[in-house]
């Protein structure tokens, strides 16, 4: 309420009305709009897949290549982070975080999402003016989503890291003392250690947090700033020809910022989660286990 | 608690949607992960392993190359040596071959010219016979005329006989 109440008097203008929650459809209530746009974007990803990989040669067509190409970027970036021996069991889950928040990310810079929708009066029909619960709404601009993925990369990083260095590794790692001082510095040293461990356990039990607030709060801004820009015009009140024009206007370098945005988001999610599990998964250097 | 409860209520998360979005991210993991992954990397190191292959091949093909081009430039480098024997001894064959023709050559001229003057020397001798015997018979026939007489038979062989001593070459 409070960004609310700052964004109105910075602009002078209500705030966009882009619902922070995912808000079920009118033809079935058990299902959200952000889920909708899962669905369809796990649609498409298997049809891009399957087309891809169908029939799949040693000399490929375009589409394998594109598949692969983007396989092995994805797999090339995991080795580099995580190294060859943990890539094996990480990639397949990051390479899935990064394609499906990429597609959903991108999916809600498609024309209609956010836009189309049920109005307040109308709810019989589908509309594009004073829509009130919209049919598109992307899966990453919802918590349920992006946390969903959080703990589902959480609880894989706990079954990694157990396979790795096992619980009395991981407790070594985290609350051991390094240096190898002895004596009152060692005990001193130790002490120190132990609260960084406290410290570091604190920041591990926050990490689905930061991830999923992370990439809801990114891709969340972006609906809403595209969504300003697109009736800045008629909140203006500039009139319904000029009110057109800056809707198609004043939208599109945000669209490009919007792809970026999309992009960038994916690959920090994903990259981080790499980093984490190397965090904890890899061996330090002269480790003899 | 309240708290936290307060958030989600303000985010609208809820179990049921929870669990949903965990079920269309767990769909998509699925679909990569039987449709993608294992064919991509599976594709991808046939194709390292190809290239691998191949260069291996190609640095065989090159050895090889090299190595025929090696055995082709001595093969034809023994081929001249040999070539250049060869025409060095038919040279000397012919040289030896074309001397003993000549020498032949010359060797059957000089059987020529030695039987040209024995068949020489033989018609001299026998023109110089008959010479000799007509000179002794016109001369016992002068001398018979001469003197009138029939000359005896042992006459005319001394006067055959000086006559035949007197124009001996």
């Amino acid at each position: 309420m409070f960004t609310d109440s700052i964004s109105s008097l910075i602009t002078g203008l209500p705030v966009a009305a882009v619902s922070i929650k995912a808000q079920p459809l009118e033809f079935a209530s058990w299902l959200t709009n952000s889920i909708f746009v899962g669905l369809l974007v796990a649609g498409g990803i298997t049809l891009f897949v399957r087309r891809g990989m169908k029939g799949a040669t040693l000399v490929p067509n375009r589409q394998q290549n594109l598949v692969e190409l983007i396989v092995e970027f994805l797999y090339n970036q995991v080795v580099g982070i995580v190294g060859e021996k943990v890539a094996p069991r990480a990639f397949p889950l990051l390479a899935t975080i990064f394609v499906f928040v990429l597609f959903s990310n991108w999916f809600g810079l498609l024309p209609g999402v956010g836009t189309i929708g049920w109005d307040t009066h109308h709810a019989d029909y589908l509309s594009i003016a004073h829509v009130h619960t919209p049919l598109l709404r992307p899966a990453t601009a919802d918590l349920n989503m992006t946390l969903a993925m959080a703990l589902i990369f959480m609880i894989v990083w706990v079954y990694i890291t157990y396979k790795e260095v096992g619980v009395i590794g991981f407790i070594k790692h985290t609350f051991g003392a390094k240096g190898g001082l002895t004596g009152i510095m060692g005990l001193l040293i130790s002490f120190i250690f132990l609260c960084v461990g406290l410290i570091e356990l604190v920041s591990i039990a926050f990490r689905p947090v930061s991830l999923s607030l992370r990439l809801l709060g990114n891709i969340y801004a972006g609906e809403t700033l595209l969504h300003t820009m697109l009736t800045l015009g008629e909140k203006l009140g500039l009139g319904p020809v000029l009110s057109f024009i800056t809707s198609i206007a004043f939208p599109v370098p945000f669209y490009f910022m919007e792809i970026l945005v999309g992009f960038l988001q994916a690959m920090v999610f994903a990259l981080l989660c790499a980093v984490y599990i190397r965090l904890s998964a890899t061996h330090e250097e002269g480790d003899a286990h | 608690m309240d708290v936290i409860s307060g958030i989600f209520e303000t985010f609208g998360v809820e179990w049921p949607l929870f669990i949903a979005q965990v079920i269309v991210f767990m769909l998509v993991y699925a679909v990569l992960q039987k449709f993608a992954f294992p064919q991509v990397t599976s594709m991808l190191e046939e194709r390292r392993q190809r290239i691998k292959e191949g260069e291996e091949n190609l640095t065989k093909i090159k050895t090889d190359l090299a190595a025929a081009e090696a055995s082709a430039a001595e093969i034809v480098g023994k081929a001249n040596k040999e070539a250049e024997r060869l025409i060095r001894e038919a040279t000397d064959s012919a040289a030896a071959a074309g001397e003993k023709k000549k020498q032949e050559a010359v060797y059957e001229a000089n059987q020529i010219i030695s039987k040209a003057r024995e068949a020489s020397q033989l018609e001299h001798e026998k023109l110089m016979a008959e010479l000799k015997r007509d000179f002794g018979r016109l001369l016992v026939d002068t001398t018979s005329r001469v003197t009138g007489k029939v000359l005896s038979q042992e006459d005319q062989d001394r006067i055959n006989k000086d006559a035949a001593s007197q124009i001996s070459l």
